[in-house]
């Protein structure tokens, strides 16, 4: 008994953390909430299964993206890859000669926070298609590894880099789009050969 | 040695963390020695922060995690 009382304190520090992801995930905070409990129980059930001194994080965020996936019938093992337009590469990088200076602070890492919200950096990804979503979540969000995340989707890791790369990509441009629509981009001020 | 077309085309793995030592030392080279692409990595590496701080900042909802701690409780009684 005394190994899954301790299940218990070591998984509870992780919950606000996946109680976050959850929420990008099923973008509902009812629903996240029960894939949260779902994730606990399963991992408390299958705790047999949990080598010590394993990743402990690493083995929760694994169960909670698979009981997501399996769940909601996701696509993520059968994904159509076109389902998401071709950005450029570094799409954000060369339009910041757009943003008008006079409405953002001195420091660039400053100005990288006051330049999105904290909602439309969760919409953005939220907007994602699942697809991508969840690689990028499990990489930008909780720093996972290209491996990890390879173990958690069970997909081979280039394809957990193609999906980033992309989701990544698509995430700026809808930034780019947000702040367009808050008044902060002038367009004129881009060099059309950019 | 890496030119800035390979540096910008590794970029995203450099910031994961994702490269070979070797390669990193090789992408760390040329950054010190190229403003441009210091410019690049610099603004992605902010981009992340940025990103990183804005989408954990989640509140849970009240009484989240005694309705968590329960229902592992209720869990044990119902299985004994
Ligand atoms: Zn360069």
């Amino acid at each position: 008994m005394g190994a899954r009382e301790d299940f218990t304190d070591d998984a509870m520090q992780y919950a606000p953390q996946l109680f976050a992801t959850a929420l990008r995930m099923t973008r509902n905070r009812s629903d996240a909430e029960d894939l949260v409990q779902e994730t606990f129980l399963k991992g408390w059930r299958a705790f047999d299964s949990y080598q010590q001194g394993t990743n402990l994080r690493a083995w929760l965020f694994r169960i909670m993206t698979n009981t997501f996936i399996n769940k909601y019938n996701s696509q993520q093992r059968r994904p159509q890859e076109t389902e998401l337009d071709e950005v450029e590469e570094l799409f954000l990088f060369r339009r910041m000669g757009a943003f008008d200076q006079s409405k953002m602070s001195q420091s660039a890492e400053d100005q990288m926070l006051e330049l999105f919200t904290d909602d439309e950096v969760k919409n953005a990804i939220e907007s994602l298609p699942e697809t991508f979503r969840i690689p990028v979540l499990l990489s930008d969000v909780e720093g996972f590894s290209y491996k990890e995340i390879a173990e958690m989707l069970e997909v081979p890791i280039g394809t957990v880099m193609s999906r980033l790369h992309r989701g990544r990509k698509a995430m700026q441009k809808m930034l780019y789009e947000y702040a367009k629509e808050r008044g902060l981009v002038d367009e004129s001020l881009l060099d059309p050969q950019d | 040695m890496a030119d800035c077309q390979e540096t910008l085309n590794e970029l995203e793995s450099y910031l994961d963390s994702e490269l070979s030592e070797g390669r990193a030392n090789e992408i760390i080279t040329h950054l010190k020695g190229c403003t441009d692409c210091q410019g690049a990595y610099e603004f992605h590496a902010d981009l992340r922060t940025a990103i990183k701080t804005k989408a954990k900042n989640e509140e849970l909802p009240d009484g989240f995690l005694d309705r968590l701690r329960d229902c592992l409780g209720d869990d044990v009684l119902g299985a004994e």
